[in-house]
């Protein structure tokens, strides 16, 4: 559960107590409260998590995002959604909503420094020309669209498109059944399902205060972690593939197979959807099923050893990630960043560290300095040992006992759930009207934040980098969208 | 890279033999719901019916159970809430079908919809190209479809390729439940393509739209283009697409409706009397 201390501001001011506070800006949204809408902000200041709330007075209030550069994409959303202005924002054109009139393709002003375009340095003059790629792009990939600029080989901007895919996730969470919701939650980004499924039910277990057997929580940590695994591995497959190296791409693609194969005998479905439900899980892990995942995936850390110490000894792929896509701290730490693409600029932060749940202990983070490609799978690489160790951990504390309680009626308005996704942090804020519904639902998968820097990266890189640069980020278009 | 080379040439083998041996399916596997089609009486009926979150099970007029497997997620929760054995779970990967009707089991399947489509593919039955088109998936199934290049399932041995152009395509592969913004990037592809050319619904969003509802979406690929395949699953395993894009190669048989083995000829029965 997350303790949230409560501060009330007037809207004009929250820019100003937002920058005051410092910290890092987890979300911020409109919601109706019974007075009216109010703009609510949640931040992690320190060891202490706020929510600060600021009723609007009128249709428009003075833009946080020209003192705190992460609330470029949460105040375009509410100025989309909602129709709420904020006034003074750099760039206020549509971000969620897609309509037949956006074809043309956008450039930031001169001078605007939102989203950190570096909108002063802008090429112009002839042969250069924008190329929008996407949303249907070559291979296959989920729908988002890049537009490149260039002169042919140097990428003088590169802005992203998302929200090709809005399914809705957030008012479907809300009209469905409550105990049907987590399914809801569990397909808004499919490579995430447990920790979509873990966040909307700590949200769930904190309104109703439904305390959760230690072996269901012992169970959740075995298959956040399994999850963490094959997200990690992908990110491994997808940069194999880009450095053109089949033979890497393969056996990393057959490692990731193996842990779905795993996934589905387990769980009975290969992303380990229908496990976790508020309360607990659905699902028991008998000791056979117990000790096969322990056998398993000793067998799979040998091979993925072998594999990796070939790998990390290839320069043709190592040459393609050092020093590619470089995201400096300052620039993570300013725009929210959260995961590996934090942690590898040097940010130290972990949910299940930070705040803590379903029995995660202290453990050491994973970290790197350097801000590149490599930082970020050489976190990666560390995670996927950490994640062993706490499977390992799990498997060996499973406790006797029930692996589900029953949810309780609600006994608070509203309640923040958040969990480490391969991708990272992950939050779903729900608020309860009285009854046994929900009345709100706000989502933030890891995506939300990181794919607003996707532009950052592009300092001095070429276009034959992009690739690397979009795979070492490892993001889900889907979770983002939502 | 000598190194790289060396590890290739030492693996042991791993691709399936699917489709000329079958694979086996993983026991607790929940692919899609299986129902009794002359099964549940109407308190146990509705009882099943409210858990289902994409509403593929739902009540006719008479009190009797249908089951619409083009909707159907496998969350496996209509067969907890029942606890009879009218319900049950296929652990199965030959899930696709050459029409939504044949998905369904209860009274209005049509015969029609049920037997089985005329040849598909007689053009394709050597190699066939794929375009990916994702039309808002949860971008599982993407993964899985990539999947289908690893080791283990390795669909290049059967003459199946994906291409970067519409223009060299055979297929369009289509996944999620077709949001606004995906409708007209998704037609484009569609029309860029040469003839013939066949539509593959892949996943249960795909195939119906599943959970997701307007307006935010469109409710399933055959609300907006002509679907040749569907492939059902929440999301499909490797080896269930492999089955649905041999199917639209009309290389394997086409699934049998999601009805329990041992009543499906009295359901098949049925459902042509009513017809």
């Amino acid at each position: 559960m997350i303790a949230l201390e409560e501060r009330t501001c007037r809207s004009a001011d929250i820019a100003a107590e937002l920058e005051r506070l410092g910290g890092r800006l987890m979300l911020l949204f409109v919601t109706a409260a019974d007075s009216g809408r109010e703009l609510c902000a949640i931040v992690r200041a320190g060891d202490s998590t706020l929510r600060l709330r600021a009723p609007l007075a009128g249709r428009s209030y003075p833009a946080v995002t020209p003192r705190v550069p992460a609330a470029h994409w949460f105040e375009r959303e509410i100025h989309d959604v909602w129709g709420n202005v904020p006034e003074g924002h750099p760039r206020l054109e549509p971000l969620v909503r897609h309509g037949p009139e956006r074809t043309e393709i956008a450039l930031p002003a001169d001078g605007d420094t939102s989203g950190g375009h570096r909108g002063a340095e802008r090429l112009s003059g002839p042969g250069v020309f924008v190329f929008p790629y996407g949303p249907v792009r070559s291979g296959v990939f989920e729908a988002a669209q890049f537009l490149v600029q260039t002169g042919g080989e140097d990428v003088a901007y590169c802005a992203q498109r998302l929200f090709f895919k809005r399914r809705g996730a957030e008012r479907r969470i809300c009209e469905v059944p409550l105990e049907l919701a987590v399914l809801v939650a569990e397909r808004v980004s499919g490579t995430s399902s447990v920790a979509h499924a873990l966040a909307f039910s700590h949200a769930v277990e904190t309104l109703s205060d439904t305390p959760v057997p230690d072996r269901a929580r012992a169970i959740r940590r075995i298959l956040a972690e399994l999850e963490r695994l094959y997200n990690h591995l992908e990110a491994v497959v997808r940069e194999c593939e880009d450095a053109s190296l089949s033979v890497a791409q393969a056996q990393f693609a057959a490692l990731k197979e193996r842990l779905h194969r795993l996934a589905g005998e387990t769980v009975g479905n290969r992303f380990l959807r229908g496990a976790i439900i508020p309360g607990g899980v659905r699902l028991d892990l008998g000791s056979a099923a117990a000790s096969q995942v322990g056998d398993a995936l000793r067998g799979w850390e040998r091979d993925y050893r072998q594999a990796l110490a070939v790998l990390l000894r290839t320069d043709s792929f190592l040459d393609r990630l050092v020093s590619t896509g470089p995201l400096s701290e300052d620039d993570a730490r300013d725009f929210g960043c959260v995961g590996p693409v934090a942690r590898g600029s040097g940010i130290d932060l972990d949910t299940r560290r930070d705040l803590p749940y379903d029995g995660y202990g202290a453990f050491e983070v994973s970290r790197h300095g350097d801000g590149d490609a490599m930082a970020r799978l050489e976190v990666r690489f560390q995670e996927v040992t950490s994640s062993l160790e706490l499977i390992r951990e799990a498997l060996g504390s499973l406790a006797t006992g029930e692996i589900r309680n029953p949810v309780g009626p609600f006994v608070r308005g509203a309640a923040l759930g958040a969990a480490e996704s391969a991708r990272g942090e992950t939050l779903y804020w729900l608020e309860a009207d009285g009854s046994d519904s929900l009345r709100f639902c706000k989502l933030r998968a890891a995506s939300f934040v990181n794919y607003g820097i996707f532009n950052r990266l592009f300092d001095s890189q070429v276009l034959t980098d992009f690739s690397f640069i979009e795979h070492s980020l490892g993001l889900s278009p889907a979770g983002c969208d939502a | 890279m000598i190194r790289w080379f060396l590890r290739g040439v030492s693996h042991r083998k791993l691709t399936t033999r699917f489709p000329r041996a079958p694979e086996p399916a993983p026991s607790g596997f929940r692919a899609r719901a299986l129902l009794d089609a002359n099964g549940g009486d109407l308190d146990q009926a509705w009882r099943c019916a409210e858990v289902c979150l994409p509403g593929a099970l739902s009540v006719d007029e008479r009190g009797r159970l249908r089951l619409d497997g083009s909707r159907c997620i496998g969350c496996g929760l209509c067969v907890e809430a029942c606890g009879d054995d009218s319900l049950a779970i296929d652990t199965g990967y030959e899930l696709a079908t050459t029409s939504r009707g044949r998905l369904v089991v209860g009274e209005d399947a049509r015969e029609a919809d049920i037997s089985p489509h005329p040849a598909l593919g007689a053009p394709f039955r050597r190699s066939l190209h794929i375009r990916h088109v994702d039309a808002g998936s949860d971008g599982a199934i993407e993964q899985e479809i990539a999947a289908l290049l690893n080791p283990y399932y390795d669909m290049h041995r059967l003459g199946l390729f994906f291409t970067a152009s519409p223009r060299h395509a055979d297929a369009l592969l289509v996944t999620g439940p077709v949001t606004g913004p995906m409708e007209q990037p998704l037609r484009r592809a569609y029309d860029g393509m040469p003839e013939p050319r066949v539509v593959i619904a892949a996943g249960t969003d795909a195939c119906s739209g599943s959970i997701w509802t307007e307006p935010e979406v469109r409710g399933g690929v055959d609300r907006v283009l002509p679907v040749d395949v569907y492939i059902p699953g929440d999301p499909p395993s490797p080896i269930a697409l492999l089955h649905g894009l041999l199917l639209a190669a009309g290389r394997v048989q086409e699934a049998s409706p999601p009805a329990l083995p041992g009543d499906a000829s009295a359901s098949f029965a049925q459902a042509r009397g009513a017809a």
